[in-house]
């Protein structure tokens, strides 16, 4: 008799615990401190080298390029959360958020852009590097600025050309 | 969006190839802890019975021809919620051979054979959570704001 | 019991080269010795099939190879068994009549490299029907972005037998899971026969990463593998690159590793008990079970940062630390969780619809168990003792002491009891872990991966053995392979599912746990049995 009636506890448990739901979107969800949400993108930090897009596994930062600007683009869309680019960023402009309420019914509000004007070469007027790029480059090592404000052409040619002079050809 | 849609939404869920993490996510939405119910959400067997479909995966080709089907068996109005970043984006495996890459790649093929689709909505996470479905929920339903908005930042 | 030296002499009896490197013995024989040899490995010294990998090693050494993977589960020794072939026709003789297990393995290496088997019949497994003829993704030379253009079109094909009654199960189904299809022959409510079509969610991993990716990037990408035994995943590959490179990695890292992979297999195994529950009608018992299981899911968040995919692997070391406030919230944690599952599963399995139907149903005898090499809960049930944890101990394994549950009964309910008695048992590793977690730091220093190395590992995921195979490159792996344990037991269920009832299919098909299990029909049955389905066809 006891076998028998022993799935009607399911009952008594249940009862003991109560309710369980929590009653989100009208009361906080149950999201912890540890958890890795969407990424943010602080523009006046970020130098636009390009680090993050290059760990990116699934290729949500992209690297957009023109001759006069340098984009970085995050698809939310397509980021798997996984943080890596909080991890390599060098002067730490990617900050991880707590946000997933991400839900929308257009698509292009999922992509935001990161613009960076690209630096003009003080010889041939291209742009290569980002400014800031140049600017971060100054800063931390010895290179002068007289030598970072040329793109990587110039300074090849300039190379080639001192090295001819002093061994008569190379 | 149709009055008589937003009442009570019926989801049929499909899974096109993705690894199974939204899957068992939309199936915890659906258990005590968040119970999507309370939103008049509702499971069932078979599209020709859905409302809105709710789409994991990246769309596998061995999978597209049975999702295209799919979503051709469902009434009008039809919905789709793309769920996480496969459905949306593509995910990880976005331009590989064997995938078409996400719900933007199937709207075109459902567009060239001429399958109309009402609505689509976004809903990124890897996986999504179950609160994250809930939000997209109440969202279609109108009953929360939407936060996210396409930013474009300046470095100097 | 056979050593090193016995798997040696095999190679050197006829004239092959071998090394034996750490737990790993290689050997390269001349194709024509590949079937007595693999015949000795598995049917005399009883070593367990594992997979074979093809490869396309034409830029390296311009030849294909084909490696076959055993494992001695007694002695703890990996067994790496090669043959190189031609580079214009790539032959190999077929073993899956010695090794019934390397069925689909040789299959996929048809498929994937076109790797001809001889003495078999050669047909499509991974690719769809309609991938044309010599296009093989693995071949070094196939771009993994080219995509074929699919077109659509409606026609009528006659796909169902006259003789029997047809029942397709899938590819959509309403609860949850992946697409799989099904057929199953019936005669009256008997089922006679089973074909299965599955391969919906082949997304080009492999080949993925050894195109786009780098090292560190793959464990991401092996982590979304499977949503439910995502770690075990990328653990296996990070085990298994640092295997190959000898990287050094710290004691407080591998016990993390394990941690998070214990508590991986309490939400694995509380979401099969469940999903079984609601398979057979009883959806209290589902409806707690998941009740007990998002208190898994909010200590994974705790301890990764996700409820799932936790991301925190990476090749020398895991990027999150466990701290004395989170390791006592995880002690406090279990301990209810433990009390809450164990009073609501001891009244679940006690309902009378539940013990009825699971009992004597879906059973998979000991030497069909054996024969086809499944793995996991499945074999465990069927009396055979093998768990990776404990016969090839990987990260902090040995450090733990605990019981493999084998059952002999091999039926549906022995499945559900393994699985019940591995809950506890996972507890039991936490905390032990817990207690023992040794100071350090969780990464190590230098991480080089030189090229040309082979690195292959088991780790015991919630659903069996799980293997990877990585032959490094440069800057990513050279080539990378997967075998996931639904894998091996999915051939089983042909065994499981004949001559029982076909209410009783769902069931059967779920207690494997290979994320697959309610019915539902998407094909469109008419009434002259005839079936309705989009024409596929496809151009470049």
């Amino acid at each position: 008799m006891v076998r028998v009636l022993k799935p009607v506890e399911l009952i008594v448990v249940a009862s003991e615990k109560g309710r369980v739901t929590v009653k989100y979107p009208y009361q906080e969800p149950l999201v912890t401190s540890d958890f890795r949400g969407a990424i943010r993108i602080d523009a006046s930090k970020c130098i636009g080298c390009g680090a993050c897009v290059k760990a990116c596994p699934p290729n949500a930062l992209e690297l957009l390029e023109s001759p006069d600007r340098l984009v970085i683009r995050y698809f939310v869309g397509r980021c798997i959360f996984c943080w890596r680019c909080v991890d390599v960023c060098p002067v730490k402009a990617v900050v991880g958020t707590r946000e997933f309420e991400l839900a929308t019914d257009r698509v292009e509000d999922l992509f935001n852009y990161t613009v960076h004007r690209r630096a003009e070469c003080r010889e041939c007027g291209s742009g290569f590097a980002t400014r800031r790029m140049v600017e971060y480059v100054t800063e931390k090592s010895a290179v002068s600025e007289y030598y970072a404000n040329e793109c990587p052409e110039c300074r090849k040619a300039k190379v080639l050309k001192a090295a001819a002079r002093r061994r008569g050809g190379v | 969006m149709s009055e008589s849609v937003k009442r009570s939404i019926w989801v049929y869920h499909l899974n096109t190839g993705g690894c199974n993490a939204c899957d068992i996510e939309v199936l915890d939405a659906l258990t005590p802890w968040f119970d999507a119910e309370r939103f008049g959400v509702k499971l069932v067997p078979s599209p020709r019975q859905a409302d809105v479909i709710l789409l994991t995966g990246p769309v596998t080709i061995e999978a597209l021809p049975k999702v295209v089907n799919a979503i051709e068996a469902m009434p009008r109005p039809r919905y789709i919620i793309a769920l996480g970043s496969c459905g949306v984006g593509g995910g990880i495996w976005h331009d590989t051979y064997s995938t078409i890459g996400g719900v933007r790649e199937l709207l075109k093929v459902l567009e060239a054979r001429g399958v109309k689709v009402d609505g689509v909505y976004y809903v990124p996470g890897c996986p999504v959570r179950p609160e994250s479905i809930l939000y997209a929920v109440a969202l279609f339903k109108g009953l929360v704001e939407k936060k996210v908005k396409s930013e474009v930042a300046y470095s100097e | 019991m056979p050593g090193v030296e016995e798997y040696v002499r095999l190679a050197q009896e006829r004239g092959g080269k071998w090394v034996a490197h750490g737990d790993t013995v290689h050997l390269v024989v001349d194709p024509s010795d590949l079937r007595p040899i693999a015949d000795k490995i598995f049917n005399e010294y009883g070593a367990s099939f594992r997979t074979c990998v093809g490869t396309d090693e034409r830029p390296l050494n311009n030849h294909f190879s084909i490696t076959h993977l055993f494992t001695d589960d007694r002695s703890g020794l990996y067994i790496a068994l090669k043959s190189y072939l031609d580079p214009e026709n790539p032959v190999a003789p077929s073993i899956a009549d010695v090794v019934p297990a390397a069925d689909w393995c040789e299959l996929e290496a048809w498929d994937m490299l076109g790797i001809r088997f001889e003495g078999r019949r050669l047909e499509r497994l991974v690719l769809p029907y309609w991938w044309p003829e010599g296009v093989h993704p693995l071949r070094k030379e196939f771009d993994y972005k080219s995509r074929p253009d699919v077109s659509l079109a409606r026609s009528e094909r006659v796909a169902l037998r006259k003789e029997v009654g047809t029942v397709p199960l899938g590819p959509y189904h309403p609860a949850l899971h992946e697409p799989e299809y099904f057929e199953l022959y019936v005669k009256g409510e008997r089922v006679v026969d089973v074909r299965y079509r599955g391969f919906h969610v082949h997304r080009g991993i492999e080949k993925l990463a050894e195109s786009r990716m780098n090292y560190q990037q793959v464990n991401f990408l092996a982590e979304r593998i499977c949503g439910i035994c995502g770690f075990e995943h990328s653990t296996c590959y990070a085990l298994a690159v640092e295997k190959a490179a000898g990287v050094d990695v710290p004691e407080r890292a591998q016990f993390i590793r394990s941690i998070v992979l214990e508590v991986e297999r309490l939400h694995s195994h509380l979401l099969l008990l469940g999903v079984a529950f609601h398979l057979l009608g009883y959806d209290a018992g589902f409806m707690h079970m998941w009740r007990v299981r998002e208190r898994t899911m909010v200590l994974a968040e705790m301890l990764t940062g996700s409820r799932k995919t936790y991301g925190i692997n990476l090749v020398g070391g895991v990027r999150r630390d466990i701290n004395e406030e989170k390791k006592s919230k995880v002690l406090s944690e279990l301990g209810g969780l433990v009390k809450d599952f164990k009073r609501v599963v001891e009244i679940a399995v006690s309902a009378p619809n539940v013990k009825r139907r699971l009992t004597g149903t879906g059973i998979l005898p000991k030497e069909d168990a054996r024969r086809l090499g499944v793995e996991g809960p499945v074999a465990r049930a069927s009396g055979i003792d093998k768990d990776a944890r404990r016969d090839l101990p990987y990260a902090a394994y040995k450090y733990a002491s605990f019981r493999v549950p084998v059952y002999t009964e091999g039926d549906n309910m022995a499945r559900v009891l393994v699985r019940v008695e591995e809950v506890f048992e996972s507890v039991s590793i936490i905390e032990q872990l817990l207690d023992k977690l040794p100071k350090g730091p969780i990464m190590a220093e230098k991480v080089e991966i030189p090229p040309g190395r082979v690195g292959v590992q088991v780790v015991e995921a919630p659903r069996g053995g799980d293997i990877h195979y990585v032959l490094t490159g440069d800057g990513r792996p050279y080539r990378w392979r997967v075998r996931a344990p639904t894998y091996a037991n999915i051939p089983a269920l042909k065994v499981m599912l004949r001559d029982q009832r076909l209410a009783d299919a769902p069931i059967t098909i779920a207690s494997i746990d290979p994320c697959f299990s309610c019915t539902d029909r998407v094909v469109v049955v008419r009434d002259d049995g005839v079936v309705e389905r989009l024409e596929v066809g496809a151009s470049w």
